[in-house]
């Protein structure tokens, strides 16, 4: 409960899914990542650059801006490309990216992942009939995209929480930094095929012993 | 596209990402790691932690209870089995020699049995190893838990210390109010919740309570099966742990319950759309967990014995009459509960009702029984004298057999039969008494106040306020009870249920999914009868009962000084608040307190009710010589209820203290002094808040709450009736209706007009209204009362979904009405239900005075 949570929801047909979810999470990723940190004596660091690049979009017209990181694109594609594989044709779709922060704790217990912002993206697929629609639609859904970037720039802008800058040895509890050109806040791509939102086993046995061991 | 010639050239220098001048001013200081605090996952958790360290006076007297409290079960557990099993009993009672020779004496080593019989004799018995395991069972779920425990609170224990800046030590001295305090000071530097900047005192009351507050609601609106009428019994309160736990299983936090996690409720209940469906779901569910309980009865049967044993035997032994004394019942701790009250709070509040609680209970002492007891301890008592005088003359009369033992049975018998006898010294007041308990308490149905004497109102009042015995064998039966109720009570109201939770949940920024009514919005939930007439736009489902949601708003208010209400609340607390100090003030004025007629409600708390009739309805000589009569135990009445408002003349910073000393003439005089310099003093405790501990400002809350409580009440009551000679059409359908019977009726000597019903939390059957004569409802006349009667009922019916009903004109009404769903959130997707929306049968009926008409 403790996280923002943030939704947006696109219809889109099914060959726009793949480059509409690319353009909406590399549009987050992209407020959301910074430099790498390079840390300092005296406990300072100095942050370093992060490129940019345009990508125009083949289905939709529609250009965004993304992170000139090939590796962060290569994740995000693969995430993408999954949901769209399990998306069937004319259905109903969840993708979600989820910021967070891991929280060290002591031995019997794994680290905590907190999360403090989620993105979902519904995603609604319709079928087209004929040209003319799909051609209405592309515009249509570039327009719709253009809106939401500017929702999600909205968003940012507010001054809310984020993770506090942190020190090197806690580097990695807030950003990713496997990648070697960008630094993302920590995130994960979970998704979710129509909306069954019912709690799972795992999670109901999991509360249930809470539940018993708490006083 | 790369070979191009341009001027354009790749810089041949290395360069690092940052210009080379710049290096020293792109530097950043990382700012983390200074706590750990910030954004933590689980707030509901947390915050119920930290407040069960606090409660629990800090880690180390936690730890060494609980430790404490598992080898004391291994003990009782082992000791039990061994005197069971291994104790020849023949040896000990002399019936069988030892053969030992060379020392007359028996020892106690004597006595035991060699271990390899004392094994074989429990390995034989089947039940012993049954509950064997099953106490091994529960210990070692308590060892578990109690590692776990000692994990998590650990990380709280380093939060108090590390964030908070209190030591364990002093833990137990310091009060919520200044935990809480400090807890919303530290959120603006860590971001304990990241939603928002700041946090209140509101946000931490809704997270700790949240399920509490779901309950009291429920509760309040009557829907949970917890009333019974049973034949034989009349109506009985049913409600024990082992209940409360499956309803909480069943709507909170069972595998599939109505809630997704700790704060917010599963999106599907919120749509008004599958109701129909949503409540099937919920009755099998509910059938499930009923038969559940149902096979595991005899588990939870051995348990529960095991556990009354293990916690009470020790209580018995050391103090018989301790199961004589009572305690407030489960269902009273609800019934009372504000919205947002702490467990502590409610615990002081209830404590400190106890004491006029059982007097009030002691005061309706069976004649019938004082008789027969006063002669069996006569005869018993003239036993005893011999047998004691017989032992002081030759101490050789004890050790004929049994002498003892009967010198013990008879003292025993005295001790029984004393406490059936009543004190000499009491006086029969139980109007004022039952005065003092609302003070503490500060809810009652209406009915009760005027009706104190009768037995159907301690009946009533025993519900709530029950023998300890009655509560730990209702405890033991309930494995059987429970599901039965489950089953065939609960699993009907599938559907109210869902209606429920749909109609009363509001999601909070920052807090999550609560119950609407905690958010103590007099606009939402507010009660006309109870001072938001106007300020309401409430339908009656969505009000709550008994004003909970006024008294609840007063209390949290007083307790939170700090707590900033939104605006419209602010003007309803000040409003009240100046007109108690306004009431109060007036009174100690020499000039306006002519003790014939005392004018103001302050003097009326303290005088009693019966003077209230002679304010509005123009004085009555022989009531207002009653008043007279009636000040002094008033007087003592609300010094009992608030000891240190004496103490607060003391502090001579207010005018009023000057002033008592001359009004010493009459005791109501100076006692209403002192309660206003009580008031004045703690309502001007934001001012002092610099001053004053926190501890010194809860105490002065709580008499300042009593006042409140008591100032509502009465005023409650008076608006009720002016209510209804002044529009007789606009609020019938409330269920003050019932308020109609002005003062005069109570004096005639008409049974059914005492016990009219009055709220939905005690709905008490009446035999035929039409008899009522309302005098002071003239205007109407005779049928006007059968309408508030009959319509009262219906909505009702409507609401607890109570199957009796002795209106059949009341329950046809119901039926027609009863199809319209209650859907808030269906149809216009608003958070907060508005009650056109809500309840369109509402307006009908408030617009068709007339067709109520017809079916009386």
């Amino acid at each position: 409960m403790n996280c923002r949570s943030e939704v947006l929801e696109v219809t889109v047909e099914a060959r726009q899914v793949e480059e509409a979810m690319l353009a909406l999470l590399h549009t987050i990723l992209l407020h959301r990542s910074s430099g790498k940190f390079h840390y300092k004596k005296e406990g300072t660091y100095s942050i370093g650059t992060v490129g940019t690049l345009d990508i125009d979009c083949d289905f939709i017209d529609f250009t965004f801006v993304r992170v000139s990181s090939e590796e962060l694109d290569r994740v995000i594609r693969k995430a993408v490309s999954e949901f769209k594989d399990a998306l069937s044709s004319d259905g109903m779709g969840q993708i979600s990216l989820e910021f967070y922060q891991k929280k060290k704790s002591r031995w019997p217990f794994s680290d905590e992942c907190i999360p403090w912002e989620v993105w979902s993206i519904k995603v609604n697929v319709v079928n087209l009939a004929n040209e003319q629609e799909r051609q209405i639609c592309r515009e249509k859904v570039g327009e719709k995209l253009g809106e939401k970037v500017i929702n999600v720039v909205e968003v940012i802008n507010r001054h809310e929480y984020l993770p506090k800058m942190p020190t090197q040895s806690d580097v990695d509890n807030v950003f990713d930094t496997s990648l070697k050109d960008v630094q993302p806040y920590l995130y994960k791509i979970t998704y979710q095929i129509t909306d069954s939102l019912g709690t799972s086993v795992s999670t109901t046995m999991r509360r249930l012993i809470k539940d018993t061991l708490a006083l | 596209m790369a070979h191009f010639d341009t001027e354009y050239q790749r810089l041949e220098a290395s360069y690092s990402d940052s210009p080379p001048g710049e290096e020293n001013l792109l530097m950043h200081v990382p700012e983390g790691a200074k706590s750990q605090w910030h954004h933590i996952e689980n707030l509901d958790l947390f915050f119920q932690r930290v407040y069960n360290l606090h409660q629990k006076n800090g880690f180390t007297c936690m730890l060494l209870g609980e430790i404490f409290e598992l080898v004391q079960l291994l003990f009782v557990v082992g000791f039990t089995v061994f005197l069971a099993n291994c104790v020849d009993y023949d040896i000990l009672f002399a019936n069988k020699f030892v053969n030992h020779t060379d020392s007359s004496k028996v020892t106690l080593p004597d006595a035991f049995l060699p271990v390899d019989v004392c094994s074989a004799r429990i390995r034989e018995n089947a039940f012993v190893i049954f509950v064997l395991i099953i106490s091994g069972v529960f210990w070692l779920h308590r060892l578990v838990k109690f590692i776990y425990n000692v994990c998590c609170y650990w990380e709280i224990r380093s939060f108090y210390i590390n964030a908070l800046k209190m030591t364990m030590s002093e833990l137990p001295y310091a009060t919520w109010q200044e935990v809480q305090a400090r807890i919303v000071e530290i959120q603006k530097e860590h971001q304990i919740c990241i939603h928002k900047k700041e946090l209140t005192e509101l946000d931490i009351y809704h997270r700790i309570l949240r399920f509490k507050n779901y309950m009291v609601a429920m509760v309040n609106k009557s829907l949970l099966p917890v009333r019974f009428r049973l034949p034989g019994l009349g109506e009985s309160v049913f409600y024990t742990r082992g209940l409360k736990y499956n309803f909480e299983l069943i709507f909170f936090w069972g595998p599939g319950s109505l809630f997704e996690n700790e704060w917010s409720l599963k999106s599907e209940y919120k749509r008004g759309g599958n109701r129909l469906e949503l409540a099937d779901k919920l009755a099998s569910r509910i059938l499930w967990i009923g038969i559940a309980n149902l096979l595991l009865c005899p588990v939870i049967l051995v348990w529960q014995i095991l556990y009354a044993f293990f916690s009470y035997t020790e209580v018995i032994k050391r103090e018989p009459g301790s199961l004589g004394a009572r305690c407030w019942s489960l269902y009273g701790r609800c019934y009372l509960r504000h919205f947002n009250e702490l467990d502590h709070e409610l615990m002081s509040r209830l404590s400190k009702g106890y004491k006029p609680a059982s007097k009030y209970m002691n005061c309706f002492l069976s004649p019938l029984l004082t008789v027969v007891a006063k002669n069996v301890a006569f005869f018993a008592g003239s036993l005893l004298a011999v047998l004691i005088a017989l032992t002081i003359y030759d101490e050789d009369v004890l050790s004929v057999e049994h002498v003892l033992s009967s010198i013990t049975l008879l003292g025993v018998c005295i001790t029984v039969c004393r406490s059936f006898i009543p004190d000499k010294h009491m006086v029969f007041c139980p109007e004022q008494l039952l005065r003092v308990i609302l003070a503490h308490i500060h809810y009652m149905p209406d009915h009760w106040q005027g009706n104190a004497h009768r037995y159907e109102t301690r009946d009533q009042f025993s519900q709530l306020f029950q023998y300890k015995a009655v509560f730990i064998l209702e405890e033991l039966i309930s494995p059987v009870v429970t599901p039965i109720i489950l089953i065939f009570c609960l699993r009907r109201k599938s559907l109210e249920i869902i209606d429920f939770f749909r109609n009363f949940t509001v999601e909070v920024i920052g807090v999550g999914d609560t119950c609407s009514f905690a958010q103590m919005d007099i606009r939402q939930h507010g009660h006309p009868a109870w001072m938001s007439a106007g300020k309401t736009e409430a339908s009656i489902y969505q009000q709550a009962e008994d004003g909970k949601t006024e008294l609840s708003l007063m209390h949290f208010a007083i307790t939170n000084p700090q707590w900033q209400p939104p605006q419209e609340t602010t003007h309803f607390i000040s409003q009240l608040k100046e007109r108690v100090h306004r009431e109060a003030t007036s009174d100690t004025h020499p000039l306006s307190l002519s003790e014939s007629e005392p004018r103001s409600l302050i003097a009326n708390l303290l005088v009693g009710p019966s003077t209230l009739t002679s304010i509005h309805f123009g004085g009555d000589s022989s009531l207002t010589n009653h008043a007279a009569a009636g000040s002094s135990d008033g007087a003592s009445a609300l010094r009992s209820l608030s000891p240190i408002s004496s103490s607060l003349h003391l502090r001579g910073s207010l005018s009023a203290a000057h002033r008592a000393p001359g009004h010493t003439s009459t005791m109501s005089k100076a006692m209403a002094g002192s309660g206003t310099d009580a008031r004045t003093v703690s309502s001007g405790s934001s001012v002092w808040e610099g001053q004053l501990t926190s501890l010194v400002l809860s105490e002065y809350a709580s008499t300042e709450m009593s006042i409140h409580a008591l100032y509502m009440h009465e005023l409650h009551k008076q608006q009720s009736r002016g209510e209804l000679s002044r529009h007789t059409w606009h609020r019938q359908d409330s269920d003050e209706s019932s308020d109609s019977i002005p003062d005069e009726v109570r004096s005639e000597p008409n049974p059914h007009s005492r016990h009219f019903p009055r709220s939905h939390t005690f709905p008490t059957t009446v035999p035929s209204p039409s008899a009522i004569p309302t005098s002071a409802s003239a205007i109407s006349g005779t049928t006007f009362g059968q309408e508030g009667a009959s319509s009262h009922s219906s909505s009702q019916q409507r609401y607890s979904g109570s199957t009796t009903d002795s209106f059949s004109a009341g329950g046809q009404v119901v039926r027609s009405a009863r199809g319209v769903p209650m859907g808030g959130w269906a149809e216009d997707g608003q958070a907060a239900p508005r009650h056109h929306d809500t309840l369109p049968e509402e307006s009908s009926e408030d617009d068709m005075p007339p067709h109520i008409h017809k079916i009386t």
